[in-house]
Protein backbone atom coordinates (compact mmCIF):
# COMPACT_ATOMS: atom_id res chain seq x y z
CA UNK A 1 0.00 0.00 0.00
CA UNK A 2 0.92 3.28 -0.95
CA UNK A 3 0.32 6.82 0.20
CA UNK A 4 0.38 10.34 -1.22
CA UNK A 5 0.58 13.32 0.72
CA UNK A 6 -0.29 16.75 -1.11
CA UNK A 7 1.89 19.18 -0.37
CA UNK A 8 -0.59 22.25 -1.15
CA UNK A 9 -3.72 20.67 1.13
CA UNK A 10 -1.88 19.58 4.52
CA UNK A 11 -2.48 22.22 6.89
CA UNK A 12 -1.22 20.89 9.76
CA UNK A 13 -4.46 19.08 11.42
CA UNK A 14 -1.91 16.52 11.95
CA UNK A 15 -5.18 13.59 13.14
CA UNK A 16 -2.72 11.30 10.41
CA UNK A 17 0.00 10.51 13.32
CA UNK A 18 -2.88 10.56 15.51
CA UNK A 19 -3.90 7.28 13.73
CA UNK A 20 -0.83 5.95 12.01
CA UNK A 21 2.19 6.98 13.97
CA UNK A 22 4.01 4.47 12.87
CA UNK A 23 3.16 5.46 9.40
CA UNK A 24 3.07 9.29 9.23
CA UNK A 25 5.27 11.71 11.41
CA UNK A 26 5.17 15.77 12.26
CA UNK A 27 7.38 18.09 11.59
CA UNK A 28 7.92 20.46 14.30
CA UNK A 29 5.00 22.69 13.35
CA UNK A 30 2.59 19.74 13.29
CA UNK A 31 2.55 19.15 9.32
CA UNK A 32 2.89 15.59 7.74
CA UNK A 33 6.25 15.11 6.76
CA UNK A 34 5.63 13.44 3.81
CA UNK A 35 4.27 16.34 2.25
CA UNK A 36 4.83 15.83 -1.57
CA UNK A 37 5.94 12.13 -1.22
CA UNK A 38 4.90 8.59 -1.70
CA UNK A 39 4.87 6.74 1.30
CA UNK A 40 5.16 3.00 1.84
CA UNK A 41 2.51 1.29 4.20
CA UNK A 42 4.25 -0.82 6.52
CA UNK A 43 3.04 -3.94 6.30
CA UNK A 44 0.05 -4.40 9.40
CA UNK A 45 0.04 -1.17 9.20
CA UNK A 46 -2.54 -0.89 6.45
CA UNK A 47 -5.87 -0.06 8.52
CA UNK A 48 -4.33 2.48 10.32
CA UNK A 49 -2.95 4.48 7.53
CA UNK A 50 -6.44 3.88 6.03
CA UNK A 51 -7.91 5.71 8.79
CA UNK A 52 -5.61 8.34 8.77
CA UNK A 53 -6.34 8.84 5.01
CA UNK A 54 -10.16 8.79 6.17
CA UNK A 55 -9.98 11.13 8.98
CA UNK A 56 -7.86 14.22 7.43
CA UNK A 57 -10.24 16.98 7.18
CA UNK A 58 -7.98 18.03 4.10
CA UNK A 59 -8.44 15.11 2.21
CA UNK A 60 -5.08 15.35 1.48
CA UNK A 61 -4.10 11.99 1.90
CA UNK A 62 -4.67 9.55 -1.26
CA UNK A 63 -4.17 6.28 -2.13
CA UNK A 64 -1.34 6.58 -5.13
CA UNK A 65 -2.18 3.29 -6.31
CA UNK A 66 -5.45 4.56 -7.98
CA UNK B 1 -26.34 36.70 -14.20
CA UNK B 2 -25.54 38.14 -10.58
CA UNK B 3 -25.04 36.15 -7.43
CA UNK B 4 -27.37 38.02 -5.42
CA UNK B 5 -30.32 36.40 -4.12
CA UNK B 6 -30.10 32.99 -5.61
CA UNK B 7 -30.36 29.69 -2.96
CA UNK B 8 -30.31 25.95 -4.04
CA UNK B 9 -33.18 24.00 -2.65
CA UNK B 10 -32.49 20.03 -2.69
CA UNK B 11 -36.28 19.33 -3.74
CA UNK B 12 -38.35 22.97 -4.04
CA UNK B 13 -41.47 21.14 -3.85
CA UNK B 14 -40.81 19.72 -0.49
CA UNK B 15 -43.36 21.73 1.96
CA UNK B 16 -41.14 21.62 4.82
CA UNK B 17 -39.28 24.07 2.84
CA UNK B 18 -41.52 26.44 1.45
CA UNK B 19 -41.12 30.08 2.74
CA UNK B 20 -44.53 30.02 5.12
CA UNK B 21 -44.00 26.53 6.43
CA UNK B 22 -40.32 28.24 7.47
CA UNK B 23 -41.80 31.53 9.02
CA UNK B 24 -44.48 29.59 10.30
CA UNK B 25 -41.79 27.67 12.41
CA UNK B 26 -38.83 29.96 13.39
CA UNK B 27 -40.43 33.31 12.35
CA UNK B 28 -38.40 33.93 9.68
CA UNK B 29 -37.81 32.13 6.16
CA UNK B 30 -33.98 31.32 6.72
CA UNK B 31 -33.07 29.63 3.87
CA UNK B 32 -33.98 32.86 1.46
CA UNK B 33 -33.53 35.49 3.83
CA UNK B 34 -30.97 34.00 6.09
CA UNK B 35 -29.71 36.57 9.01
CA UNK B 36 -27.06 35.11 11.77
CA UNK B 37 -27.63 37.74 14.03
CA UNK B 38 -31.47 37.39 14.20
CA UNK B 39 -32.53 36.03 17.65
CA UNK B 40 -34.59 33.25 16.05
CA UNK B 41 -31.56 31.79 15.15
CA UNK B 42 -30.59 31.66 18.56
CA UNK B 43 -33.75 30.31 19.72
CA UNK B 44 -33.90 27.23 16.67
CA UNK B 45 -29.95 27.20 16.58
CA UNK B 46 -29.92 23.33 15.77
CA UNK B 47 -33.10 22.80 13.89
CA UNK B 48 -32.34 25.72 11.61
CA UNK B 49 -29.01 24.65 11.37
CA UNK B 50 -29.62 20.75 10.56
CA UNK B 51 -32.35 21.54 7.96
CA UNK B 52 -30.72 23.77 6.38
CA UNK B 53 -27.35 21.42 5.87
CA UNK B 54 -29.99 19.13 4.29
CA UNK B 55 -32.13 20.69 2.82
CA UNK B 56 -31.05 23.94 1.85
CA UNK B 57 -27.04 23.99 0.96
CA UNK B 58 -26.69 26.98 -0.29
CA UNK B 59 -28.89 29.72 1.59
CA UNK B 60 -29.03 33.89 0.91
CA UNK B 61 -28.89 37.09 3.04
CA UNK B 62 -30.31 40.10 2.42
CA UNK B 63 -28.74 41.81 5.11
CA UNK B 64 -26.33 44.61 4.37
CA UNK B 65 -24.20 44.23 1.10
CA UNK B 66 -26.15 40.18 0.95
CA UNK B 67 -24.04 37.05 1.44
CA UNK B 68 -24.76 33.48 0.80
CA UNK B 69 -23.97 30.65 3.33
CA UNK B 70 -22.76 27.11 2.18
CA UNK B 71 -23.43 24.34 4.51
CA UNK B 72 -22.44 21.30 3.00
CA UNK B 73 -19.21 19.65 4.16
CA UNK B 74 -17.95 19.67 0.68
CA UNK B 75 -18.64 23.11 -0.02
CA UNK B 76 -17.27 24.79 2.82
CA UNK B 77 -13.62 22.60 2.36
CA UNK B 78 -13.42 23.71 -1.62
CA UNK B 79 -13.80 27.33 -0.55
CA UNK B 80 -11.69 26.69 2.45
CA UNK B 81 -9.04 25.42 0.66
CA UNK B 82 -9.07 27.98 -2.61
CA UNK B 83 -7.77 30.76 -1.03
CA UNK B 84 -7.46 32.40 -4.70
CA UNK B 85 -10.46 32.53 -5.10
CA UNK B 86 -12.36 33.16 -1.90
CA UNK B 87 -10.13 35.47 -0.11
CA UNK B 88 -9.94 36.06 3.84
CA UNK B 89 -8.18 39.97 2.99
CA UNK B 90 -11.79 42.07 3.02
CA UNK B 91 -13.08 40.19 6.83
CA UNK B 92 -14.23 37.15 7.51
CA UNK B 93 -17.46 38.89 8.92
CA UNK B 94 -20.01 39.95 6.86
CA UNK B 95 -21.03 43.66 6.47
CA UNK B 96 -17.96 44.60 8.98
CA UNK B 97 -17.76 47.61 10.46
CA UNK B 98 -15.12 49.87 8.68
CA UNK B 99 -13.49 51.75 11.93
CA UNK B 100 -12.27 48.17 13.51
CA UNK B 101 -8.76 47.04 12.68
CA UNK B 102 -7.73 44.13 10.17
CA UNK B 103 -7.26 40.86 12.45
CA UNK B 104 -4.14 39.48 11.31
CA UNK B 105 -3.29 36.94 10.35
CA UNK B 106 -7.00 35.66 9.60
CA UNK B 107 -7.73 38.66 7.52
CA UNK B 108 -4.76 37.92 4.92
CA UNK B 109 -4.29 35.94 2.62
CA UNK B 110 -0.66 33.89 1.67
CA UNK B 111 1.99 34.76 0.75
CA UNK B 112 1.99 37.53 4.20
CA UNK B 113 -0.37 35.40 5.77
CA UNK B 114 1.73 32.35 5.23
CA UNK B 115 4.64 34.68 6.63
CA UNK B 116 3.12 34.62 10.44
CA UNK B 117 1.85 31.22 9.72
CA UNK B 118 5.09 29.63 9.78
CA UNK B 119 6.42 30.98 12.76
CA UNK B 120 3.70 31.00 14.84
CA UNK B 121 2.43 27.34 14.13
CA UNK B 122 5.50 25.53 16.15
CA UNK B 123 4.67 27.21 19.41
CA UNK B 124 0.65 26.32 18.97
CA UNK B 125 1.82 22.38 17.53
CA UNK B 126 0.30 18.71 19.07
CA UNK B 127 3.68 18.44 20.68
CA UNK B 128 3.71 22.11 22.43
CA UNK B 129 0.44 21.00 23.37
CA UNK B 130 1.49 17.75 25.16
CA UNK B 131 4.01 19.35 26.92
CA UNK B 132 1.36 21.78 29.20
CA UNK B 133 -1.57 18.96 29.41
CA UNK B 134 -0.44 18.66 33.40
CA UNK B 135 -0.59 22.29 33.51
CA UNK B 136 -4.01 22.72 32.19
CA UNK B 137 -5.06 19.29 34.17
CA UNK B 138 -3.58 21.10 37.39
CA UNK B 139 -6.04 23.99 36.59
CA UNK B 140 -9.02 21.92 35.92
CA UNK B 141 -8.48 20.66 39.41
CA UNK B 142 -7.98 24.07 41.20
CA UNK B 143 -11.32 24.98 39.80
CA UNK B 144 -13.17 22.30 40.88
CA UNK B 145 -11.83 22.26 44.34
CA UNK B 146 -13.57 25.73 44.11
CA UNK B 147 -17.00 24.26 44.23
CA UNK B 148 -17.13 20.47 43.98
CA UNK B 149 -18.52 20.57 47.89
CA UNK B 150 -21.33 22.62 46.87
CA UNK B 151 -22.77 20.04 44.90
CA UNK B 152 -23.74 22.87 42.09
CA UNK B 153 -22.06 24.72 39.92
CA UNK B 154 -22.89 27.54 37.26
CA UNK B 155 -20.40 26.25 34.85
CA UNK B 156 -19.62 28.99 32.34
CA UNK B 157 -18.54 31.20 34.94
CA UNK B 158 -16.85 28.88 37.51
CA UNK B 159 -15.34 26.87 34.69
CA UNK B 160 -16.03 27.28 31.15
CA UNK B 161 -15.21 31.23 31.20
CA UNK B 162 -12.01 30.53 32.68
CA UNK B 163 -10.22 27.56 32.31
CA UNK B 164 -9.32 28.57 28.11
CA UNK B 165 -8.50 32.01 29.72
CA UNK B 166 -6.04 30.73 32.23
CA UNK B 167 -4.79 28.18 29.65
CA UNK B 168 -3.70 30.26 27.13
CA UNK B 169 -2.75 33.48 28.76
CA UNK B 170 -0.81 31.81 31.75
CA UNK B 171 1.16 29.27 29.39
CA UNK B 172 0.91 30.25 26.06
CA UNK B 173 1.05 34.02 26.23
CA UNK B 174 2.08 34.64 29.63
CA UNK B 175 -0.23 37.39 30.55
CA UNK B 176 -0.11 38.65 34.37
CA UNK B 177 -2.70 36.60 36.13
CA UNK B 178 -3.92 39.63 37.90
CA UNK B 179 -4.96 40.53 34.55
CA UNK B 180 -6.78 37.94 33.26
CA UNK B 181 -10.73 38.92 34.75
CA UNK B 182 -10.68 42.06 33.42
CA UNK B 183 -9.05 40.69 29.77
CA UNK B 184 -11.58 38.14 29.59
CA UNK B 185 -15.13 40.43 30.58
CA UNK B 186 -13.71 42.80 27.53
CA UNK B 187 -13.10 40.09 25.21
CA UNK B 188 -16.69 38.64 26.18
CA UNK B 189 -18.29 42.27 25.52
CA UNK B 190 -16.48 42.55 22.80
CA UNK B 191 -17.93 39.74 21.09
CA UNK B 192 -21.47 39.38 22.74
CA UNK B 193 -22.17 42.63 24.44
CA UNK B 194 -24.39 45.54 23.18
CA UNK B 195 -22.77 46.20 19.43
CA UNK B 196 -23.34 50.18 20.18
CA UNK B 197 -20.33 49.25 22.51
CA UNK B 198 -18.46 46.40 20.71
CA UNK B 199 -16.14 48.35 19.04
CA UNK B 200 -14.99 50.00 22.15
CA UNK B 201 -14.49 46.82 24.00
CA UNK B 202 -12.61 45.66 21.26
CA UNK B 203 -10.25 49.27 20.69
CA UNK B 204 -9.89 48.32 24.84
CA UNK B 205 -8.67 44.82 24.19
CA UNK B 206 -6.10 46.34 21.74
CA UNK B 207 -4.69 48.50 23.87
CA UNK B 208 -4.24 46.21 26.76
CA UNK B 209 -2.41 44.20 24.40
CA UNK B 210 -0.50 46.61 23.47
CA UNK B 211 1.02 47.60 26.36
CA UNK B 212 1.44 44.31 27.52
CA UNK B 213 3.80 43.99 23.63
CA UNK B 214 5.64 47.32 24.66
CA UNK B 215 6.36 45.81 28.43
CA UNK B 216 7.59 42.61 26.33
CA UNK B 217 9.69 44.49 24.40
CA UNK B 218 11.63 45.63 27.47
CA UNK B 219 12.37 42.59 28.72
CA UNK B 220 14.98 39.64 27.78
CA UNK B 221 13.50 37.82 25.65
CA UNK B 222 12.00 34.03 26.38
CA UNK B 223 12.01 31.66 23.62
CA UNK B 224 8.01 31.71 23.90
CA UNK B 225 4.92 32.84 20.89
CA UNK B 226 5.31 36.93 22.44
CA UNK B 227 9.35 36.82 21.20
CA UNK B 228 8.57 35.35 17.65
CA UNK B 229 5.98 37.93 17.45
CA UNK B 230 8.27 40.46 18.17
CA UNK B 231 11.00 39.54 15.83
CA UNK B 232 8.44 40.07 13.60
CA UNK B 233 8.21 38.67 10.03
CA UNK B 234 8.62 40.07 6.29
CA UNK B 235 5.95 40.58 3.56
CA UNK B 236 6.28 39.88 0.19
CA UNK B 237 7.06 43.02 -0.54
CA UNK B 238 10.22 43.17 1.21
CA UNK B 239 8.89 44.79 4.26
CA UNK B 240 8.26 44.37 7.73
CA UNK B 241 4.99 44.09 9.05
CA UNK B 242 4.10 47.26 10.85
CA UNK B 243 3.87 47.33 14.39
CA UNK B 244 0.05 47.22 14.49
CA UNK B 245 0.58 44.04 12.78
CA UNK B 246 2.22 42.65 15.77
CA UNK B 247 -0.11 43.39 18.01
CA UNK B 248 -2.92 42.25 15.94
CA UNK B 249 -1.37 38.72 15.98
CA UNK B 250 -1.72 38.91 19.61
CA UNK B 251 -5.30 39.76 19.56
CA UNK B 252 -6.36 37.38 16.83
CA UNK B 253 -4.56 34.31 19.33
CA UNK B 254 -6.37 36.19 22.17
CA UNK B 255 -10.20 35.61 20.29
CA UNK B 256 -9.05 32.36 18.47
CA UNK B 257 -7.89 31.21 22.34
CA UNK B 258 -11.04 32.15 24.51
CA UNK B 259 -14.23 32.54 23.53
CA UNK B 260 -14.34 29.67 21.05
CA UNK B 261 -13.26 27.11 23.75
CA UNK B 262 -15.65 28.67 26.18
CA UNK B 263 -18.52 27.29 24.18
CA UNK B 264 -16.19 23.80 23.37
CA UNK B 265 -16.56 23.18 27.04
CA UNK B 266 -19.80 24.91 27.87
CA UNK B 267 -21.65 22.32 25.01
CA UNK B 268 -19.50 19.16 25.89
CA UNK B 269 -20.31 19.63 29.34
CA UNK B 270 -23.86 19.95 28.99
CA UNK B 271 -24.22 17.13 26.34
CA UNK B 272 -22.35 14.59 29.00
CA UNK B 273 -25.12 16.19 31.90
CA UNK B 274 -28.16 14.98 28.93
CA UNK B 275 -27.02 11.90 28.59
CA UNK B 276 -25.83 9.85 31.26
CA UNK B 277 -25.50 6.62 28.86
CA UNK B 278 -23.13 8.45 26.91
CA UNK B 279 -20.85 9.63 30.38
CA UNK B 280 -20.52 5.86 30.81
CA UNK B 281 -19.22 4.79 28.05
CA UNK B 282 -16.17 7.64 28.93
CA UNK B 283 -16.07 6.14 32.23
CA UNK B 284 -16.12 2.85 30.81
CA UNK B 285 -13.34 3.68 28.03
CA UNK B 286 -11.22 6.38 29.15
CA UNK B 287 -9.38 5.70 25.38
CA UNK B 288 -12.43 6.90 23.98
CA UNK B 289 -11.92 10.40 25.49
CA UNK B 290 -9.69 11.63 22.94
CA UNK B 291 -12.38 10.41 19.91
CA UNK B 292 -15.31 11.92 22.10
CA UNK B 293 -13.62 15.72 21.76
CA UNK B 294 -13.65 15.65 17.67
CA UNK B 295 -17.38 14.74 18.04
CA UNK B 296 -18.12 17.34 20.77
CA UNK B 297 -16.86 20.22 18.25
CA UNK B 298 -18.20 18.65 14.91
CA UNK B 299 -21.80 18.53 16.64
CA UNK B 300 -21.43 21.95 18.80
CA UNK B 301 -19.27 24.12 16.44
CA UNK B 302 -18.24 27.43 18.24
CA UNK B 303 -17.63 29.32 14.87
CA UNK B 304 -21.18 29.16 13.11
CA UNK B 305 -19.60 30.51 10.03
CA UNK B 306 -16.61 32.52 8.55
CA UNK B 307 -16.33 34.63 5.08
CA UNK B 308 -14.84 35.22 2.23
CA UNK B 309 -14.93 37.48 -0.69
CA UNK B 310 -15.25 36.23 -4.41
CA UNK B 311 -11.73 37.61 -6.42
CA UNK B 312 -13.31 36.27 -9.36
CA UNK B 313 -16.86 35.33 -10.60
CA UNK B 314 -17.27 31.78 -9.95
CA UNK B 315 -20.31 28.84 -9.49
CA UNK B 316 -20.11 26.45 -6.34
CA UNK B 317 -22.70 24.13 -5.91
CA UNK B 318 -24.60 25.19 -9.01
CA UNK B 319 -24.81 28.95 -7.45
CA UNK B 320 -23.26 31.41 -9.56
CA UNK B 321 -21.36 34.09 -7.21
CA UNK B 322 -19.58 37.25 -8.73
CA UNK B 323 -16.63 38.51 -7.80
CA UNK B 324 -16.96 41.11 -4.66
CA UNK B 325 -19.78 38.63 -3.63
CA UNK B 326 -19.32 37.89 0.55
CA UNK B 327 -19.80 34.28 0.80
CA UNK B 328 -20.33 32.51 4.75
CA UNK B 329 -18.34 29.25 5.21
CA UNK B 330 -20.87 27.02 7.34
CA UNK B 331 -18.84 24.99 9.84
CA UNK B 332 -21.86 24.40 12.02
CA UNK B 333 -23.58 23.06 9.57
CA UNK B 334 -20.72 21.25 7.87
CA UNK B 335 -20.07 19.32 10.91
CA UNK B 336 -23.74 17.69 11.00
CA UNK B 337 -23.63 17.08 7.29
CA UNK B 338 -25.76 13.52 6.53
CA UNK B 339 -23.20 13.19 3.49
CA UNK B 340 -20.29 12.89 5.14
CA UNK B 341 -21.85 11.59 8.67
CA UNK B 342 -24.32 8.43 9.01
CA UNK B 343 -25.90 9.94 12.06
CA UNK B 344 -25.21 13.55 12.85
CA UNK B 345 -27.30 14.18 15.21
CA UNK B 346 -25.98 11.45 16.95
CA UNK B 347 -22.50 11.70 18.80
CA UNK B 348 -20.54 8.27 18.51
CA UNK B 349 -17.56 8.11 20.49
CA UNK B 350 -16.17 4.73 19.38
CA UNK B 351 -16.14 6.32 15.44
CA UNK B 352 -12.76 6.79 14.68
CA UNK B 353 -12.92 9.19 11.55
CA UNK B 354 -14.97 11.95 12.09
CA UNK B 355 -15.23 14.68 9.73
CA UNK B 356 -16.18 18.01 10.39
CA UNK B 357 -15.13 21.63 9.36
CA UNK B 358 -14.99 22.91 13.14
CA UNK B 359 -11.41 23.96 13.19
CA UNK B 360 -11.38 25.60 9.49
CA UNK B 361 -10.00 23.82 6.37
CA UNK B 362 -7.31 25.39 4.26
CA UNK B 363 -4.57 27.33 5.10
CA UNK B 364 -6.19 29.18 7.70
CA UNK B 365 -7.09 25.91 9.80
CA UNK B 366 -7.24 27.07 13.30
CA UNK B 367 -3.82 27.64 14.86
CA UNK B 368 -5.27 26.83 18.13
CA UNK B 369 -6.94 23.30 17.66
CA UNK B 370 -4.17 21.42 19.22
CA UNK B 371 -4.57 23.38 22.18
CA UNK B 372 -8.68 23.24 21.98
CA UNK B 373 -8.08 19.33 21.95
CA UNK B 374 -6.19 18.47 24.37
CA UNK B 375 -7.97 21.22 26.76
CA UNK B 376 -11.09 19.21 25.74
CA UNK B 377 -9.56 16.12 26.68
CA UNK B 378 -8.21 16.70 29.98
CA UNK B 379 -11.18 18.78 31.34
CA UNK B 380 -13.63 15.79 30.11
CA UNK B 381 -10.70 13.23 32.44
CA UNK B 382 -10.24 15.22 35.26
CA UNK B 383 -14.00 16.03 35.48
CA UNK B 384 -15.38 12.65 35.24
CA UNK B 385 -12.77 11.13 37.89
CA UNK B 386 -13.93 13.93 40.37
CA UNK B 387 -17.70 14.51 39.12
CA UNK B 388 -18.56 11.37 37.38
CA UNK B 389 -22.80 11.99 37.65
CA UNK B 390 -24.59 15.18 37.35
CA UNK B 391 -27.24 16.81 35.56
CA UNK B 392 -28.27 19.85 34.36
CA UNK B 393 -29.85 21.72 37.74
CA UNK B 394 -33.71 21.35 37.30
CA UNK B 395 -35.44 24.55 37.01
CA UNK B 396 -32.97 26.01 35.06
CA UNK B 397 -32.03 26.33 31.12
CA UNK B 398 -28.88 26.84 29.74
CA UNK B 399 -28.38 30.08 27.94
CA UNK B 400 -27.13 30.56 24.80
CA UNK B 401 -26.22 33.68 22.38
CA UNK B 402 -25.57 33.26 18.43
CA UNK B 403 -23.57 35.28 15.95
CA UNK B 404 -20.82 34.66 13.62
CA UNK B 405 -19.82 32.94 17.15
CA UNK B 406 -22.18 30.34 18.99
CA UNK B 407 -21.85 30.75 22.89
CA UNK B 408 -23.48 29.61 26.40
CA UNK B 409 -23.61 32.16 29.27
CA UNK B 410 -25.04 30.16 31.63
CA UNK B 411 -25.58 26.54 32.39
CA UNK B 412 -26.23 25.38 36.34
CA UNK B 413 -25.15 21.85 37.02
CA UNK B 414 -25.46 19.74 40.47
CA UNK B 415 -24.21 16.47 41.30
CA UNK B 416 -24.67 14.82 44.40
Amino acid sequence: MQLKVDEMLCSGHSRCAKFAPAVFSLDEAGFNTAVGRVVDVPPGEEDNATKAMKACPERAISDAGQ
Amino acid sequence: MSGQGQVKIVDEHDPEVSPERLIERFGRDFFRDFDIDDPRLNEHFHEVIDLMVQKCPVAHSTVGTGYHVFSTEDAVRRIGQDWQTFSSAKGYIPNRPDDQPMMIPVEQDPPNHTSWRRVLNPHMSPQVMDSIREDVAREVNLLIDKFIDRGECEFISEMAGLLPGRAFFIYVLGVPVDDLPQLVHDVDKSLFGPLETRTAYHKKVYDYLEEFMRKRQQMPPQGDIVDTILKNVTYSDGQEAPWEHQVSVVLDLTYGGISTTIYALGSTARHLADHPEQRQQLLDHPEWIENSVEEFVRAYSPVVAMGRTCMRDVAVEGVQLKEGDYVMLGFSGAGRDPRTIANPKELNFAEPTIHHATFGVGPHRCIGSHLARMELAVFITEWLKRIPHFQVKPGTEPVYETGFMRAMSSLFLEWK
